[in-house]
């Protein structure tokens, strides 16, 4: 059987979506036999030749499944999708804006079959379709949503989607992701250091990081050498950096930027908090990673992040509550989470139950 | 029907927190006038005040169960007492009373959070658990009881059934929440969970919170759509439908018509109020009574109505003439009971206090049978507006922009609700989301402050529980979809809220047979085109109730106890407002913009426009209301 991967990006960034269709790559590939003539390959449109070398070793072999990349291209996107699609046996769109082009391949195959799939993963599908994006959706084997909260609202915005094709295929870490060595729990004090890993782009002011920006005001009046440490890029930063300054605790908020994958390591072990209280998370792998370190989390109750974070792991707050936002940080830094307790919670989306969800959900 | 109050994990000792529960006690008198109590341990201290309707010789409150561990206060009625009384005793459990109260701690005994789908009724309650060191907090499915609380981020907790006795607790100063005064001017009141003070919540209707030392954690119960039913439930013709919906309004009535002391209804000359009354009195082996209000100005056809409803039922029907002048008078004693600002609920006091001086105790209505039948015009509008929505995204981009603009110059009214749709929404939810806003988006923000504009821009233009409800709601058809964001939005947080303040003003438990579980589970599982009979506003309620009501009354649409409010605001209560508008008083309001807020009452004034007369009325509120709390 050959089985495709249908990607934006997979080795060329780190963002959630790269990260979670490594993972695809990943368990798609576990999931062939070795001794089988099953072949995985991936079809990837802003990779370049050159990302494919972040590519982990456990993911190199001598598969002759293709491995293309149209670096940005769409046109050679569209073509090595043509290509390699033409003889694939099933195909894992890893993004919508994809699934179109396998239900392109359907069509112009005819009577040979293929079988597509979609990864939905969070705001991408929580809007109103095209005619031609309904068509892709309405063909699709089944689609792999990474919580519930995704799941409704595809039903919501195409709701003759028959619901049994929608399944909940809840996110993991990034296999490459080592679990590090459990930091030793807090005590409380007057120090707080909480963590904010996001993109800064305008196009993202739902992550909320304006609110925790303007909630530490309040938190510093309780906790007065609490910190903010914001890790990200993007447009948005000049006008977050500005709202910083006028928040009127500017020296307890601080922009790290893009950082190192060792220096965000040290972030995460350093940190007494993660926070994001984003309105459109649908899922927040960003959490799991927080967790993966011993760190209770802070959420909106909204998107995915109440299946993700519960009582033992975290609070949830309002969206754009700053007062809530305050509260819950200062109940945080005043309770004890142990690590090993939030670390525990990681086991329901270990990999290899990531791996159970997805043979369930590829079955007939 | 009761107050409840408690504190739970302060530092406070046990001397200090019974004081302030006696505080939070004694601004709740007249919710519970029969009776009072306290429990108070180190941990956490209980407080309620009674208004006893079963067995009132018994059932004092809070609370205890035999063994000590449990202690519950308790706000509200259980109709199927006797039926969980049943199923509980043969588990071994032996009963002190003949209320509610007790089954109602002995289910949690016995199931803890697993009772809360049992119960049929209206309730919020605080059940202590002193082995478990545990505090459980509930609130009924629609949210007919309300609970307020105010969780400190020591972990301290302290509830109440209302604000101003959360506040008498003096354990934190409420302040204005600067994003609720747009949730209140989008929406005629601030949508549950959030209310109109910083730092305080209120449960969500089918909400439980568990208190554990110093942490609090929030769950849901029950699902806005009902749990699936046996196909047998379903009906096959509308023949069959109307007979089992007579069936279930009947169950609902009688279930509701429970209690140890007097009960009459409203009745306002509407279907709803008629079809209660009439089943009502069919059951009812006492003579039952009736109240209405009346007016010289405006509505002579509906006391007309409720008349004829009355003397066809041989109804003891009461009623009572309500002048611009007395509304005037009662402004201050309203206010004083508004423990958040309402553009609503002004009909629900007076005729409340009518019924209580008549020497009723409780009282039932026909509040929801325009969310379960389709009485609004949202289930015909919404469905259009949606159609054209969808159409509209075909028009391309820079004409779309062309016509917002055009209809944004229109000032308030239709054109600029309509850019308001065609501007935001996507889809069926999002329109019903902005279906029900008072003020257009421009309008509402210009009417804010700089710091709660910033604020109710950051919320987005939707009702806060857009995404909540969306997903809920997925694969509900379009008009259940409706019904049901009309329940759980306007319904709990603007009727219910006010009838539970405003009867309870007057010591009343008001009772509501269409807002019943069972009922409204079997409705949901029934096809849309008998529910929502299509051509016929509220044909399937009319004709389960034919026998019973001439077709005269049937096909009346549903009127309420509405005010002749644009008469009066020009007249009676033109003084009132006034005042309100006036510099000083707006001066006493820094989240609004007073220069636009004083344009808009000069604007009503000099233009005649009687349809603006609740937007007008709905700020006057929320001034009115911000001077009170400056003078208190």
């Amino acid at each position: 059987m050959k089985t495709l991967l249908f990607a934006p990006e997979v080795f060329l960034a780190d963002g959630g979506i790269a990260r979670i269709l490594r993972a695809y790559l990943h368990a798609l590939r576990e999931l062939s036999p070795f001794d089988s003539n099953d072949r995985v390959g991936m079809v990837v449109l802003n990779d370049t030749p050159a990302s494919l070398d972040r590519m982990p070793t456990y993911l190199r072999d001598d598969d002759p499944a293709p491995l293309a990349t149209a670096s940005g291209s769409r046109w050679r996107f569209l073509f090595a999708c043509l290509r390699h699609g033409w003889t694939a046996d099933r195909v894992v769109c890893g993004h919508i804006h994809l699934a179109p082009v396998a239900r392109l391949i359907q069509l112009l195959r005819g009577g040979r079959r293929l079988r597509y799939y979609l990864v939905a993963h969070g705001i991408e599908v929580w809007r109103p379709y095209s005619a031609v994006e309904k068509s892709a959706l309405r063909h699709a084997d089944r689609i792999f949503c990474v919580s519930e909260h995704p799941r409704r609202q595809m039903i919501r915005f195409l709701p003759d989607l028959d619901p049994a094709r929608l399944v909940v295929v809840p996110n993991t870490l990034d296999p490459d992701f080592t679990l590090p060595s459990a930091p030793p729990a807090r005590s409380v004090s007057d120090d707080l250091r909480i963590l904010m890993v996001s993109r800064l782009a305008r196009a993202d002011d739902y992550k909320g990081i304006d609110s925790m920006i303007a909630a530490m005001l309040q938190i510093r009046a309780q906790l007065p050498r609490a910190t903010l440490r914001i890790v990200g890029r993007g447009d948005d930063r000049e006008r977050l950096q500005t709202l910083a300054n006028a928040s009127g605790v500017s020296d307890a908020i601080e922009f790290l930027g893009r950082v190192s994958d060792e220096q965000l390591r040290s972030e995460y072990e350093q940190c007494d908090l993660f926070s994001l209280p984003s309105s459109k998370e649908g899922f927040g792998l960003v959490y799991l990673e927080a967790m993966s370190f011993g760190k209770p989390c802070l959420g909106a109750r909204a998107g995915g992040a109440p299946e993700v974070i519960d009582e033992n792991t975290g609070l949830l707050v309002d969206y754009g509550n700053i007062d809530e936002i305050a509260d819950a940080c200062i109940r945080i830094a005043h309770r004890h989470y142990d690590p090993a307790t939030v670390r525990a919670h990681l086991q329901k989306f270990s990999f290899p139950s990531f791996m159970n969800h997805l043979t369930t959900a590829l079955a007939d | 029907m009761c107050g409840i109050a408690g504190i739970a994990g302060t530092s406070l000792s046990a001397d200090e927190k019974t004081a302030a529960v006696n505080r939070m006690n004694d601004a709740m008198k007249h919710r519970g006038p029969d009776d009072r109590g306290i429990f108070a341990r180190n941990e956490v201290a209980l407080g309620n005040r009674r208004l006893a309707i079963f067995d009132p010789k018994n059932g004092h409150q809070p609370m205890v169960t035999d063994d000590g561990r449990y202690t519950l206060v308790f706000n509200g009625a259980i109709y199927n007492f006797r039926e969980l009384r049943a199923e509980l005793s043969p588990l071994g459990y032996t009963w002190r009373t003949e209320c509610d109260t007790e089954v109602l701690l002995t289910a949690i005994v016995a199931w803890q959070e697993k009772a809360l789908p049992k119960l049929r009724g209206m309730f919020a309650f605080a059940c202590w658990d002193a082995q478990e060191k545990r505090l459980l907090l509930a609130r009924d499915s629609f949210g007919i009881k309300p609970l307020y609380y105010h969780w400190s981020s020591k972990g301290g907790l302290v509830f109440a059934s209302e604000l101003d006795a959360l506040f008498a607790a003096k354990l934190f100063t409420p302040e204005i929440d600067p994003r609720a005064i747009g949730a209140y001017l989008a929406n005629f009141s601030v949508p549950a969970p959030q209310t109109i003070y910083r730092r305080v919540r209120c449960l969500h209707p089918g909400q439980y919170a568990t208190w554990h030392d110093g942490n609090l954690s929030l769950c849901a119960y029950t699902d806005l759509q009902p749990r699936a039913m046996r196909a047998s439930d379903h009906c096959s013709n509308y023949q069959e439908f109307t007979a089992q919906l007579r069936l279930q309004l009947e169950d609902s009535v009688k279930a509701h018509s429970l209690a140890d002391v007097r009960v009459g209804a409203f009745l306002s000359g509407g279907l709803d109020s008629s079809a209660i009354v009439a089943l009502l009195a069919r059951q009812s082996s006492e003579r039952l009574s009736t109240f209405t209000i009346g007016f010289n100005e405006g509505n002579a056809s509906e006391h007309d109505a409720a008349r004829k409803t009355a003397d066809l039922l041989g109804i003891d029907h009461h009623e009572y003439r309500l002048t611009g002048e007395e509304v005037a008078r009662s402004l201050p004693s309203i206010l004083a009971r508004m423990d958040q600002p309402t553009g609503d609920g002004i009909n629900t006091y007076f005729v409340s206090r009518f019924a209580a001086e008549a020497g009723v105790k409780v009282v039932m209505s026909g509040l929801g049978g325009d969310e379960l039948f389709g009485g609004y015009p949202s289930f015909r509008q919404v469905p259009r507006v949606t159609r054209l929505v969808s159409l509209w995204r075909h028009v391309p981009s820079p004409l779309r922009k062309v016509i917002l603009a055009g209809l944004r110059r229109q000032g308030e009214g239709r054109a600029s609700k309509l850019a308001d749709f065609l501007g935001h929404a996507r889809d069926l939810y999002e329109v019903v989301s902005l279906n029900r806003m008072v003020f257009a988006e421009k309008t509402r923000l210009a009417l804010l402050s700089p710091e709660a504009r910033e604020a109710a821009a950051s919320m987005g233009p939707f009702h806060q529980m857009l995404e909540h409800f969306a997903a809920d709601l997925h694969g509900a058809s379009p008009l259940k979809a409706i019904s049901a964001w009309e329940t759980r939005t306007y319904m709990t947080d603007v009727l219910l809220s006010d009838s539970d303040v405003f009867s309870m003003a007057n010591s009343i438990e008001l009772r509501t047979p269409f807002v019943d579980a069972p009922l409204s589970r079997w409705l949901w599982h029934q096809p849309d085109k008998f529910v929502y009979t299509p051509g016929r506003i509220k044909g399937a309620l009319s004709d389960a109730v034919a026998d019973l009501l001439p077709a005269g009354t049937r096909e009346r649409p549903k009127t309420g106890f509405s005010l002749p409010f644009a008469h009066w605001m020009r007249g009676p209560l033109r003084p009132f407002l006034d005042q309100t508008f006036s510099a000083s008083s707006l001066r006493q309001c820094p989240l609004l913009d007073a220069p636009a807020v004083r344009s808009l009452w000069d604007d009503y004034l000099t233009h005649n426009h009687p349809r603006n007369w609740s937007r007008v009325w709905s700020l006057a509120m929320l001034v009115a209301f911000m001077n009170r709390r400056i003078a208190s």
